[in-house]
């Protein structure tokens, strides 16, 4: 198959990547070993700050509505933390806009969403929480199964059943200013949240749960419609075995599936996501990017990999791919002319591009852009 | 007698002071067990769980080697829910001679050891995981023990009868009248509370750290602290215990522990300070992994999921630097006789497998300075949960048709997994989904077990001990543990610690999917629950 | 020795991140609180059962074997495979009767079809069904698939000499549904083959691929049928030929289950196995040409079956249908239609069977194409008898539109 540019790896990135470069006219395959890091996605941009016009009005022809405030969200286990673009379904209270009196409702037996430690984060900040249970009917078959009282399958019976839910809110609201829900709602549109928003009197704020995500999830849909939509092929499941090279060059990608049958394009943009997704690898005796061999930013001891303390930043989560300006990868100290990295494959060797979400985003933005034009 | 009067303090909650405690109990005295920290957290919980046959110790220590056998066997009929009878095998390898399987077998045999030398392809069937090269094999009753368990249910049965047990709470001096100790002083780490407690004799149960309680008392005892680092693989490679078939060297038993194997040992004497704050070093983790492989293969490219270190309580004889060839016998001191200190005895030395021995040996003597003439019983009844033999027996008859959940829970509470209350939907929902560990059992551990951490919580129903390390459990138990306790800031606290306690054992083994799951669980709890 | 440089583990479990994805596609979770989930039936289930195969759970006979967890792993679990493979090694239970019946595909297939037009009447029959429910446990909701009165096997046998006339060759392995069910699919994959100058041949007796067997608890005949085809593949491999399918199931069986499930190895044939689509694909990318009907309007609707969704090879049906003048395309969201081969057909299943094809079912009605196209023979007679739409393989639809 002969495209313009091959994307490996479909997270945020990839699509991103993918979405811009076919609505820039040019034909792409998104190479995806299975689903992504959007499943696990807290819904905030962590790093973006300036004024994000762009990626909102980008991610709105998606379907995909994002918010930017300056302000602080609420973290599932009770943290305020400054926030600024994220997904609309993340409240973001600007200064002193903090709920003084919140309803925060759980289901019973739901496990994945810390009601309690919500409370006592927002009593310290001087907000009045009641937390209550409620059971919805529909729920109960799920419960059979002990391990699948999940935000996912919670959202499937809530497409459904997000009414009662607002009924049961209704009847225990009493004086509070704000509804403090789950994000379990919405698993393939944001338009329950919005229903539910629209149909409480008081301000509804959506808190995390474990993951899956449902607004990640939801989003990571999102994004792919709209890319297939553009003509995008999205090869879900499959997975870039080698490269073939051809001097400085990027020729073709061989994939799992596809055997016998390689990817041939102008570009490729390698997207594949740090270590717990592959894009990087690890052994006792070193950390390499397992695809191409790139050039990696690494710590050569292993015993400066780690802090000790687990709530520090850990060294090797900044480890990356090496790159020129224009994230164009190095291997053996050379580059590579038709290969460009993108997301968190990329560490922290850009501190620049920021981190998360939004290295995804400026990353993608940056080389799709530049491969359009070219 | 007053609340803090008692017949017998036992300071130290591993698993001699717990078997000790146990005996005292059950022989009608009165007991208080204090333990500065949690249960099994020194040696106890820090070894292979290997259910010794006394085959290691045969060639050069026959008095250890003749105590194994016998309290193996015991073991196997009161402790049936803590023990694992996998057998075990003694392998030679090309590079050892063969020789030594001879002295091997004659010395199993005068020890009362049953060793049966069967041919290497039997070896590879029995067990498949085995080095294919070995030459040799000799099949003994070896098995797996879980201490934690057993530490638990020795603890238990105590309270059963009457005894009580203050965790967190460390002895910070002693209540002498002359030479006479006549209670202990201490200090609560969660209450900081003090409190002062009395008994005609204190037993002095703190494996390495006895050293520093004799001294407080008074007397002095010298310890050898040598440092062993073990390494825990993410399932069971091997169903069958695997030894080296030569003289005890580093790594060189391989053990099946529920759904884990672990092995080990190295052996390095560190300084008495650094007793509280062992680390294992890349050296030791190297070390581990070259020759663990040499016993099965396998372990060389199987995912690891932790590494720890415990300090092995010996009691120094003479100058070895290595500290292997010191007995790992029993030593019951009764300072009276020793040094003049009266009310005041000192049971150390020993190991896992021979701790009912020990606290019988240290009962028998608290009753010779009560004056109470009990027998010990402990070598027949059954500890609480083993009182049937088989955990699919237990299954069975408390559920029509067990889930996998209930399976596990009766795997590890034995007869006590009755008490589970699981009987909604509600209590049968999982916290752990590695170890299977539901709503019903934590809540059942917390009301029953003296759990005041997820790290306590986890040493006695194994939730965060799987694949995960805690990456989706803690957070949800730790919602139990809140609501149990009532107090959210204590247990957001609780769960850093469990988290950096859970690092700590993966970070000298992150590479590989250990690194990635390390990944994934900073992005959960930093990123995305934010703690 | 360098010290773990890789590590492996059956089926890649000990890859798992815990991350609980699987389970988020799994289309059984969604509808039967029996079953564990894949992350439970898997990879967790996986360590107990290595502890002690008293662990091993009945209920993973849930299963669809759909292979969607598989393909939503980020970590290359193969989750599906651990599940079978779980109940190949630990379930010994004998499997009933029905469930030997409706896996003996091809047995049944040759005992039917002389009878044809007497079985499908009886089949038919409100009566019949009622009392394969009552006393086999197949629902009666369940429409037979019809038996043809002929074989494909005897039409193209017939055509042995003008097939053999075509410059280039490729085997066919047509499976039982072409064979004994629907020889026209066999048929107009010969048109479309001979319009692009290929001669189509049979193997030499090539029997079912055994995929209902081996969900059916019977992997022992199923590894028969498997070092069966391999041999008789291999003998047309040998000859230097391509054997093509039209079958995403037979595809995955042969290809994938073959050496994961049931140990056979198919190395020297796994390569040469391709689906009639991407043979097709690859021609006319290499430059081969068909002529189309200037006339031909279609709206269809594509269903990527979950065993397509598994090999990735959806991209060469949907490219092929995109590239006929007058189709006008529509892609599916990628979800089960709940029928899973002969899952579906059990009575115990049949319910969850619909629940699950539910949301599918109602993206077609919504999207109203003229035919749904689909590669595979099971999701048909579900989407036909779910919906009402007709659905027809691409190859069909390709050999309708060519000039």
């Amino acid at each position: 198959m002969k495209l313009n540019t091959v994307i490996i790896g479909g997270g945020l990135a990839g699509l991103t990547a993918g979405i811009r470069l076919q609505k820039a006219g040019k034909s792409t395959a998104i190479i995806s070993a299975g689903q992504n890091a959007l499943h696990f996605f807290s819904g905030r941009f962590e790093s973006v700050s300036e004024s994000s016009a762009d990626f909102i009005d980008f991610f709105a022809e998606a379907g995909v509505r994002l918010h930017y405030h300056e302000g602080v969200s609420l973290m599932p286990m009770g943290k305020l933390v400054p926030s600024s673009l994220s997904l609309e379904d993340v409240s973001i209270f600007p200064e002193g806009g903090l709920p003084r009196k919140a309803l925060i409702v759980n289901f019973t037996g739901y496990h994945d969403f810390f009601s309690s430690f919500l409370a006592e984060g927002l009593e310290k900040e001087g907000c009045a929480c009641r937390i209550r249970f409620i059971r919805i009917d529909e729920m109960e078959r799920l419960r059979e199964s002990p391990s699948e009282m999940r935000s996912v399958h919670i959202a499937r019976i809530m497409d459904k059943a997000w009414e009662k839910v607002v009924q049961e809110v209704r009847v225990l609201l009493k004086d509070e200013d704000t509804v403090i829900l789950p994000q379990v709602f919405g698993l393939k549109d944001s338009h329950t949240p919005s229903l539910i928003r629209e149909r409480i009197p008081a301000k509804v704020v959506f808190a995390g749960t474990l993951p899956p995500s449902v607004p990640g999830i939801r989003t990571q849909l999102q994004l792919r419609r709209r890319y297939e939509l553009l003509g995008g092929t999205f090869l879900m499941g499959d997975e870039a075995v080698s490269a073939e090279t051809d001097g400085a060059r990027v020729s073709s990608i061989s994939t799992k599936n596809l055997q016998g049958h390689p990817l041939e394009a102008e570009h490729f943009i390698l997207a594949t996501g740090g270590f717990f997704s592959k894009g990087l690898s690890s052994n006792p005796q070193k950390v390499w990017e397992p695809l191409f061999g790139l050039d990696v930013e690494a710590l050569a001891d292993r015993n400066e990999w780690y802090d000790p303390d687990f709530l520090k930043e850990q060294p090797y989560m900044g480890f990356g791919v090496k790159t020129d300006a224009s994230l164009r990868a190095l291997k053996a100290g050379e580059i590579i002319d038709n290969l460009y990295v993108a997301g968190s494959i990329l560490g922290a060797t850009h501190p620049e591009l920021g981190s998360g979400a939004g290295l995804a985003l400026r990353s993608a933005f940056a080389v799709a852009d530049l491969i359009a034009k070219l | 007698m007053k609340a803090n009067e008692f017949d017998v303090i036992i300071i130290g909650g591993g698993i001699t002071g717990a078997g000790t405690q146990r005996d005292c109990a059950k022989r009608g005295l009165r007991t208080l067990l204090i333990e500065r920290s949690d249960i099994a957290t020194g040696a106890t919980g820090r070894n292979h769980g290997l259910l010794h046959s006394g085959a290691r110790y045969a060639v050069n220590d026959a008095e250890s080697a003749e105590e194994c056998i016998r309290e193996n066997m015991i073991l196997r009929k009161i402790a049936a829910h803590c023990v694992e009878e996998t057998e075990g095998l003694f392998i030679t390898l090309p590079e050892d001679d063969l020789e030594y399987q001879k002295t091997f077998v004659e010395r199993c045999k005068a020890a009362g050891i049953n060793a049966e030398v069967i041919d290497p392809a039997d070896a590879r069937r029995l067990e498949p995981s085995v080095n294919p090269e070995l030459i040799g094999a000799v099949k003994v009753p070896d098995g797996s023990v879980d201490p934690f368990r057993l530490c638990a249910a020795n603890m238990l049965d105590a309270k059963l009868h009457g005894g009580q047990v203050l965790l967190y709470t460390e002895v910070t001096g002693f209540i002498k009248d002359g030479d006479t100790i006549k209670g202990v002083r201490t200090y609560n780490h969660q209450t900081h509370e003090s409190g002062e407690y009395y008994a005609p004799v204190t037993v002095n149960a703190c494996g390495i750290w006895g050293q520093r309680i004799a001294e407080m008392a008074g007397v002095k005892i010298g310890m050898f602290p040598a440092k062993g680092a073990l390494l825990i693989f993410a399932h069971r490679v091997n169903n069958v215990v695997i030894n080296r078939c030569r003289k005890p060297a580093n790594a060189d038993i391989l053990v099946p522990g529920d759904t884990v194997c672990v092995i080990g040992t190295t052996s390095t004497r560190i300084p008495f300070e650094e007793c509280d704050n062992v680390r294992v070093t890349p050296d030791e983790v190297d070390l581990l992994i070259s020759e663990g492989a040499k016993l099965a293969p396998a372990l060389n490219s199987t995912r690891i999921l932790r590494a720890y270190a415990g300090v092995r309580p010996l009691v120094s004889a003479d100058n070895d630097p290595s500290g292997r060839n010191i007995s790992r016998g029993i030593v019951c001191l009764d300072h009276e006789e020793r040094d003049g200190l009266k009310g005041f005895i000192t049971i150390t030395g020993g190991k896992l497998m021979t701790y009912r021995l020990m606290a019988e040996m240290a009962t028998d003597a608290v009753c010779r300075k009560l004056g109470v003439d009990k027998k010990c019983e402990t070598a027949v009844t059954p500890l609480p949960g083993s009182e049937k033999p088989s955990y699919k027996e237990v299954a069975d008859q408390i559920w029509e048709s067990p889930t996998t959940v209930q399976k596990a829970s009766a795997g590890r509470m034995g007869t006590r997994a009755a008490r589970i209350k699981d009987n909604d939907r509600y209590d049968q929902a999982l916290i752990c989904e590695c170890e299977e560990v539901s709503v019903g059992e934590i809540n059942s551990a917390i009301e029953r077990m003296d759990v005041s951490t997820l790290t306590d919580l986890r040493r006695r129903t194994r939730v965060g001990m799987g694949t995960c390390q805690g990456e989706l459990c803690a957070c949800r138990a730790a919602g139990l543990l809140a609501k149990a306790h009532g107090c959210i800031q204590r247990e957001r606290e609780d769960l850093n610690d469990f988290l950096t306690e859970r690092w700590k054992g993966n970070f000298p083994i992150g590479w590989g999917d250990t690194l990635r799951e390390s990944e994934y669980t900073q992005w959960v709890y930093k990123h995305v629950l934010g703690v | 020795m360098t010290l773990q440089e890789y590590t492996s583990s059956i089926h890649n479990f000990e890859e798992c991140m815990k991350c609980t994805v699987c389970t988020a596609y799994c289309p059984v979770v969604q509808v039967n609180p029996l079953y564990p989930g894949p992350k439970q039936a898997g990879p967790d289930g996986e360590r107990l059962r290595l502890k002690d195969p008293y662990f091993f759970n009945k209920a993973l006979k849930y299963c669809l074997n759909c292979k969607r967890c598989e393909v939503a792993c980020p970590s290359g679990v193969h989750v599906a495979d651990l599940i079978q493979a779980a109940r190949i090694r630990y379930d010994h239970s004998a499997p009933k009767l029905r469930d030997r019946l409706l896996a003996s595909t091809d047995f049944m297939g040759s005992l039917a079809r002389p009878f044809a037009p007497i079985v499908n009447a009886v089949t038919g029959l409100g009566v019949t069904k009622k009392v394969l429910d009552a006393t086999m446990k197949i629902d009666s909701h369940r429409t037979f698939p019809k038996y043809s009165a002929s074989s494909f096997e005897r039409w193209l046998k017939r055509r042995r000499k003008e097939q053999a006339a075509f410059p280039e060759q490729v085997a066919y392995f047509h499976g039982c549904y072409v064979n004994y069910n629907y020889p026209q699919l066999g048929k107009d994959l010969v048109k479309v083959l001979n319009a692009l100058g290929v001669g189509v041949q049979l193997l030499e007796k090539e029997k079912c691929c055994g995929i209902a067997m081996i969900v059916n608890g019977m992997s022992k005949e199923a590894t028969k049928h498997a070092v069966h085809n391999v041999a008789v593949l291999g003998k047309a491999v040998e000859k230097g030929l391509k054997v093509v399918t039209t079958s995403s199931t037979c595809t995955l069986t042969m290809r994938e289950e073959y050496p994961a499930l049931l140990g056979v190895d198919n190395s020297a044939v796994k390569d040469s196995l391709l689906l009639a689509t991407r043979y097709i694909f690859e021609r006319l990318e290499a430059g081969a040409q068909l002529k189309f009907r200037p006339d031909f309007h279609l709206k269809v609707a594509y269903h990527t079956p979950c065993h397509m969704e598994k090999l990735g090879w959806g991209v060469f049906s949907e490219k092929l249908l995109k590239m006929i003048p007058g189709v006008e395309f529509t892609l599916l969201d990628s979800a089960c239609c709940g029928i899973s081969g002969t899952y579906g057909f059990k009575k115990e299943n049949y319910e969850a069977s619909q629940a699950i094809g539910a949301a599918l079912f109602e993206q077609i009605r919504a999207v109203n194409p003229d035919v749904v196209a689909c590669d595979c023979e099971t999701c048909k007679w579900q989407i036909e008898m779910s919906t009402g739409y007709s659905v027809k393989n691409p190859i069909s639809i390709l050999a309708e539109a060519l000039a």
